[in-house]
């Protein structure tokens, strides 16, 4: 009705004049009560948006998240080693399953590993609704049980991740848990650092691959040399390492017996364990580079200065002595290059307990040391440095490092004396990276010369570590083992550290050959001379030119290869 | 007035079936990217596999043999070269075979 025409209808009662009065009143009122109820929706609305519907959303996600993506894991040109691919989970629902020994003998057609009786039981609790059965099948076996029709029985894609590499660098990779979450070595690191992210279903990560440091071709050189070493020289396992000195990038870490991440429990075997970074050993010989750089660096001898070698030192109940003695004094040179342990006992006395503590700790020898594969086993340093310690150290017993710990130090004794962190991740090339001096630039200098003597003299442990054109330097390191009651004798840790190529050294190569038999091929001894220098240098040859690294003075006439499949015993017989 | 109710009624109308038309294409809109969604993550899918697949195929472990029976040897430092001088002189002067890719020279 509208309101202005009243008054002309002819009704001038006063109750028609107050309804004609109020009805602006209404009008508003009736607005106002719309406006209200709009405004309460909204209000809910809003109350929901910013409370309800994220406690909502967090606790629906908490059941249906069910794995982690994760992004791919490269070497350093880029090939693939870890990768995210779909699976398919197989779960049952206890309610749905009609005849429960029916799906426990028809999955057995499928899965015969299967335990029966465990199953039997999840599946008999009917107030369960979710049970998993089995989880990461191939679409193969997947189909297969779709085509058993039973009723019940349900897939859920997840995703897997997959090595196919397979055991190639295995220790470092690490692994991840059933719901793809990283637990050991770079995984973890993936975990941490890089992150992942929490999905439904099988939707693939987003993210950038994580570039390692690893060079494939590299890594499996490694491998392959120390496979054939350990077979070649009967050794229980092996280990090898290959460090860039300037940036501490690591190229090859290869532990053997190998691991595969596609399956965890293989870690788990103390055999297995990564004699890389998560164990540690006396290392033996290899350490007078420390010891010799000690007393260089400190001034306290040159190259030339003589040393008396001839009797056996007397420390506490045991003697020190060396193992083919000269009977005349050596220089501090030839201290190193015949591995002289009275020699470098001697070294370390002249500069003290307390010296040579200081020079090791400077070299991150005694410290924990980490790196992006996890931590590297902690150093076990003896409890008091008397005089005995400080002896016995000199000639790499009484102290036990991780191999890579040991390489780190190495690094920096060579790399010009700049203090080297090992990392399993590539870098870019204007990362920045500061040089943190650790040793004199002439010190460092001297070593590398002492390295090259070592495996250029006739007469140096080092000579079968030659490869012609990549200037190989380095030094043996033959450790008794520590067993009860003392060192097992012929149960060995045979080292070669080695660096090339030695006028400007880019490269470090340090192997490692855990309880070598006196083979043939070796001679009939132990030594590391015989068994894990050659094998260094099958690994320098090989490596070589892959690395691109240019041989030296090499001739037209000079018949030597680096590496040949047909001659094995090649190194051995230089 | 009536006029102008009718004709806002007939507006609202109107815009009624326009909404209810855009919302019409709107939701086959959705239903596409849906679809496409779900191809591309199925593609994704396929690539992750096609990619594992072919590192896997491509793994030295794998390849080593294989190129071994083939006469093939790893690259040595003889097959590197300064300059292309130094190559062609050491093809046709020294007394050593000349090293074709990694073929060895027998």
């Amino acid at each position: 009705m509208d309101a202005s025409a009243s008054p002309r209808l002819g009704h001038p009662h006063g109750g028609q004049r107050l309804t004609a009065a109020n009805r602006p009143l209404r009008t508003l009122i009736a607005m106002l009560v719309v406006l209200l109820a709009f405004a309460a929706v909204a209000g809910q609305l809003v109350r929901l948006a910013l409370s309800g519907q994220s406690e909502l959303s967090s606790s629906f996600a908490a059941t249906v998240d069910q794995s982690f993506a994760r992004p791919d894991i490269v070497d350093r040109n880029g090939r693939l080693l870890a990768t995210d691919v779909e699976a398919y989970s197989l779960f049952a629902d206890p309610a749905h399953v009609l005849d429960r020994d029916e799906v426990v003998e028809k999955l057995r057609t499928v899965f015969t590993d299967i335990d029966g009786d465990a199953l039997r039981k999840d599946l008999s609790d009917r107030s369960r609704r979710f049970v998993w059965i089995r989880r990461g099948l191939s679409p193969k076996t997947a189909q297969a049980v779709h085509n058993l029709g039973l009723p019940g029985l349900d897939f859920r894609r997840e995703l897997r991740r997959a090595y196919p590499g397979g055991t190639l660098a295995g220790h470092v990779l690490g692994y991840v848990n059933i719901d793809n979450k990283g637990v050991a070595g770079i995984e973890r690191y993936v975990d941490e650092v890089v992150g992942v992210e929490a999905v439904q279903g099988a939707t693939l990560a987003e993210r950038a691959p994580v570039r390692l440091s690893l060079d494939i071709g590299v890594q499996h050189a490694v491998e392959a040399e120390l496979e054939s070493a350990v077979e070649r020289y009967e050794a229980k396992g092996a280990a090898g390492i290959v460090l860039d000195i300037a940036s501490g990038e690591i190229l090859a870490s290869a532990s053997l017996p190998e691991v595969d991440p596609a399956y965890p429990s293989m870690s788990l075997e103390q055999r297995r364990a990564d004699k890389v970074a998560g164990s540690t050993f006396e290392l033996g010989s290899v350490f007078k580079t420390a010891t010799v750089a000690m007393a260089l660096d400190a001034g306290l001898v040159s190259l030339d200065t003589q040393v008396d070698v001839r009797e056996p030192l007397a420390a506490g109940r045991f003697t020190i002595k060396d193992l083919h003695p000269l009977g005349r004094p050596l220089s501090v040179a030839e201290i190193f290059i015949h591995s002289s342990n009275v020699g470098a006992a001697k070294l370390a006395l002249r500069a003290g307990p307390e010296h040579l503590q200081g020079f090791l700790r400077r070299m991150q020898l005694l410290d924990p040391m980490k790196t992006e594969a996890g931590p590297v086993a902690t150093p076990q340093v003896p409890e008091h440095w008397r005089e005995i310690e400080t002896m016995t150290i000199a000639y790499g017993h009484g102290l036990a490092v991780a191999p890579l710990q040991f390489a780190a130090a190495a690094g920096a004794l060579l790399n010009g004396g700049n203090r080297m962190l090992p990392t399993f991740v590539k870098h870019p090339p204007d990362a920045g990276h500061v040089n943190v001096p650790l040793i004199a630039a002439d010190t460092s200098a001297r070593l590398r010369e002492l390295m090259r003597r070592n495996v250029a003299d006739p007469a140096g442990t080092g000579k079968r570590a030659d490869v012609p054109g990549y200037l190989v330097g380095g030094k043996t390191g033959t450790a008794e083992i520590p067993g009860p009651g003392g060192y097992r004798k012929k149960a060995v840790i045979s080292s070669f550290l080695a660096a090339f190529p030695m006028n400007e050294p880019k490269y470090l190569v340090f192997i490692l050959l855990f309880e070598p038999k006196p083979t043939a091929a070796a001679r009939g001894e132990v030594l590391a001379g015989l068994n894990a220098a050659p094998t260094a240098g099958r690994v320098v040859g090989r490596i070589g030119p892959l690395l691109g690294i240019m041989p030296a003075g090499r001739t037209l006439s000079v018949p030597g290869m680096a590496f040949d499949a047909t001659s094995p015993a090649k190194y051995e017989a230089r | 007035m009536r006029t102008l109710n009718l004709g806002i009624m007939a507006l609202t109308l109107a815009s009624a079936f326009l909404l209810y038309g855009i919302n019409y294409d709107t939701r086959l809109m959705d239903q596409r990217l849906q679809d496409k969604e779900r191809a591309i993550e199925q593609a994704r899918g396929d690539i992750a596999i096609l990619k594992a697949e072919r590192a896997h195929l491509a793994r030295p472990e794998r390849i080593e043999p294989l190129a071994r029976a083939q006469g093939l040897v790893p690259v040595s430092e003889r097959q590197l070269v300064a300059s292309p001088e130094e190559a062609v002189a050491r093809a046709l002067g020294g007394n050593e075979e000349l090293l074709t890719g990694s073929v060895r020279g027998n």
